[in-house]
């Protein structure tokens, strides 16, 4: 009998740990090339959706990641709501945003915080942090509650929403929900300002490289390289690559990597200030966004942790602006002349999520397409990564592989998004 | 007394029960330190060889390798613990029959893909399954519920009541009245029928309750919503359980005697 191979260590010794879903990393030392191998099985998503109705598509597409479950509940929701024709309210609005919001701490304090920072501070899991550094691992712990929070009051559930659905909120939350909601979210706005403090104080490995970032930005989309295109084209300029050994496709802007989510962000903000303090006003965000290296992707981390702080800060005053307006709770309906196709973007915590959705007279999905912020993200991890063992030419094989393995870790990547 | 020595693995899946076993907070450090959790790729480097004298098993087996790697868990643990629908009934994933596999694989990543997933099965399609978290995503107190039981050297048990009796703890309007689908009757409790309280139906991720009656429930159903509506609630997250699916269509052939009135 030949001996069994043993997956269990098998696996142990090729997948890339702390990161959503399963990936290797294919390195040639001498060639200096990294290829990146996504191993997750072909959910196939596009074709789920397919003969279900637009209310079972914003159910289903959330279960596509328990990381940013309300980024594609809400990519889903306009796609649909561009479909049949229906404007929300401003309370559904302002309410959303408030999804957003708590997703976007939700999701950077898991990733940077809980799978990125051992990498920093040398130890294995976030819960020798607990032994390591108790009052950082506290700070940790109840910024995530406060995500968490954001999340249960709008959406009714931390993980996968139930409150949400076509054209507004099943159920709207209360006054009093949203006073506790204030308060607590304002409570942790200086945790999040320290715990983005101490990211910048971080020592990240030398990577400098020219980076292009791409944004959404309402109807329009727009690279920090100049390319400027409306969302409708999504499809021309975000080509979609497949490969042989990858279940996930590699994104381009038409062939060139892009970098998207929170370095991508900032550098917008970081850009648009030009120097300036930020749109409130505020020195301390910009402050801290001067502490960024928008040419070095480890960053990334770094610019997680001062979004979540620019996020809670809005989270306080979106809160405001529903307590001042009253939340009305009204369902938009379909319009009669629905044009029974749409097109739904979001900024996710990872970068830019597309939803395209195409239905029939009788409501049913006949065509869908989702393009993930990870999908784009990947080709461009190659690219940084085959620029790190260049930069840092020298080392060993081991802490080359260490590094490489960090790297993949900073940009964030959802590997089961991008195997949708 | 020892501690337990815990593998957790994820299959293909959103990983959303490993974010709510995340989000157990002060709990997490609790639980990791009563238990030995020797190997976790998504939270740890960490990984140590069997035998465990328990895998929690998160997600669907949807590539031969994903299989193989059961089978292997199998013969290396004392128990297997299924976490969440992915795992316990295949719920999402399994939305996708095995026969429109290559159909799809064909328009997502153009013919002449190879592709690595050959079905999308529960884990007790491979295995045996010792006991399951059920759920999409799990609730943290039942989560919580059953770690403490397994460390306490017992065998976890399931809630002896159903989703209705939690909907109406929580003082619920029931959508049936409403003439809207729900499975609270035939599902298990424990989620504190969250979803029924924010207004969404329940599909019944929490998995059949063994003293379920699906012909009564479907009687009811069948007062307002067509066949059609009812098998594609069912499909949400049963399309690979054929008991429940045969029980739905034997009790959809029966006649519709009366109106509903509850
Ligand atoms: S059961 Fe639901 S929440 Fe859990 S992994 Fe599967 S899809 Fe995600
Ligand atoms: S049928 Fe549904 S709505 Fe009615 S009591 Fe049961 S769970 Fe609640
Ligand atoms: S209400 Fe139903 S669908 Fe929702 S979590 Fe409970 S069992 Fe699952």
């Amino acid at each position: 009998m030949t001996k069994k191979k043993n997956l269990v260590m098998a696996q142990a010794n090729s997948y890339i740990a702390k990161i959503e879903g399963h990936g290797s990393l294919k390195v040639d030392f001498k060639k200096k090339k990294v290829k990146l191998i996504v191993h997750e099985g072909e959910r196939l998503f596009e074709g789920i959706l397919c003969g279900r109705t637009l209310e079972e598509m914003q159910w289903i597409t959330p279960r596509i990641c328990g990381v940013c479950p309300i980024a594609h509940n809400l990519a889903s929701l306009a796609a649909a709501e561009a479909a049949l024709g229906i404007t929300v309210t401003r309370t559904t609005g302002l309410l959303r945003r408030l999804m957003q919001i708590g997703q976007n701490t939700q999701s950077h304090v898991l990733h940077a915080v809980f799978l990125a920072l051992p990498d920093y501070i040398g130890i294995d899991n976030i819960t020798e942090l607990h032994k390591a550094d108790p009052k950082k691992f506290a700070l940790a712990l109840s910024l995530k509650e406060t995500g968490d929070e954001i999340a249960m009051v709008v959406a009714g559930r931390n993980v996968h929403p139930t409150r949400s659905t076509v054209g507004g909120f099943h159920k709207v939350p209360t006054r009093g929900e949203l006073l506790t909601l204030r308060d607590m979210i304002e409570r942790a706005v200086p945790d999040a300002r320290a715990l983005a403090e101490f990211f910048a104080g971080l020592d990240y490995p030398k990577l400098d490289l020219d980076l292009e970032f791409l944004l959404q930005d309402g109807m329009r989309v727009k690279s920090s390289h100049g390319e400027d295109f409306a969302l409708a084209d999504y499809k021309e300029y975000i080509a979609e690559e497949v490969r042989g050994e990858s279940t996930a496709k590699f994104g381009s802007l038409k062939g060139r990597p892009i970098m998207v989510g929170s370095l991508a962000r900032l550098f917008f903000v970081a850009d648009a200030a030009n120097g300036k303090t930020d749109k409130e006003g505020s020195a301390d965000v910009a402050a801290l966004i001067g502490k960024i290296n928008f040419k070095n992707p480890f960053h990334n981390n770094l610019a997680q942790a001062v979004e979540m702080f620019m996020e809670l800060k809005d989270g306080v005053e979106v809160i405001d602006e529903l307590l001042k307006e009253g939340v009305d709770d009204k369902l938009i309906k379909a319009d009669k002349d629905a044009p029974l196709k749409g097109i739904g973007a979001i900024e996710a915590p990872r970068g830019g999520l597309y939803n395209e959705v195409h239905i029939r007279k009788d409501g049913t999905i006949k065509y869908a397409n989702i393009i993930t912020p990870t999908v784009q993200n990947l080709t461009s991890i190659e690219y940084t990564a085959t620029a790190l063992l260049k930069e840092h030419h020298g080392k060993s094989e081991e802490e080359l592989s260490h590094l490489l393995e960090m790297l993949v870790r900073a940009y964030d990547p959802c590997i089961t998004c991008s195997t949708h | 007394m020892k501690k337990l020595k815990i593998a957790i693995y994820d299959f293909t899946d959103c990983e959303g029960c490993e974010v709510k076993l995340c989000s157990i907070k002060e709990k997490l450090v609790d639980l990791v330190e009563s238990f030995d959790i020797v190997n976790w790729r998504l939270a740890q480097d960490a990984c140590l060889d069997g035998p465990y004298d328990a895998a929690i098993i998160e997600g669907t087996p949807v590539t031969e390798h994903e299989v193989a790697l059961l089978k292997e868990l199998r013969e290396k643990s004392a128990l297997i613990i299924a976490l969440g629908a992915c795992a316990s009934i295949a719920g999402i994933p399994g939305i996708m029959n095995r026969s429109e596999r290559k159909k799809w694989y064909d328009k997502i990543y153009g013919k002449g893909y190879k592709p690595a997933g050959i079905d999308a099965l529960p884990l007790s399609a491979y295995i045996k399954v010792d006991h399951m978290i059920h759920g999409c995503p799990i609730d943290e107190d039942e989560l919580v519920r059953t770690l403490e039981e397994l460390r306490a050297g017992k065998t976890p048990c399931y809630r002896g009541y159903s989703v209705c009796f939690e909907c109406k703890q929580a003082g619920n309007p029931c959508r049936l009245l409403n003439k809207e689908i729900c499975f609270g009757p035939i599902t298990q409790g424990g989620c504190k029928a969250v979803c029924v309280s924010a207004g969404s139906p329940c599909y019944g991720c929490f998995g059949y309750r063994e003293e379920g009656n699906i012909e009564g429930l479907v009687r009811i159903l069948r007062g307002f919503a067509t066949p059609a509506e009812i098998r594609a609630h069912l499909t949400m997250f049963f399309n690979q359980i054929p008991e429940y699916k045969a029980a739905f269509d034997n009790a959809l052939k029966k006649k519709v005697v009366r109106k509903v009135k509850p």
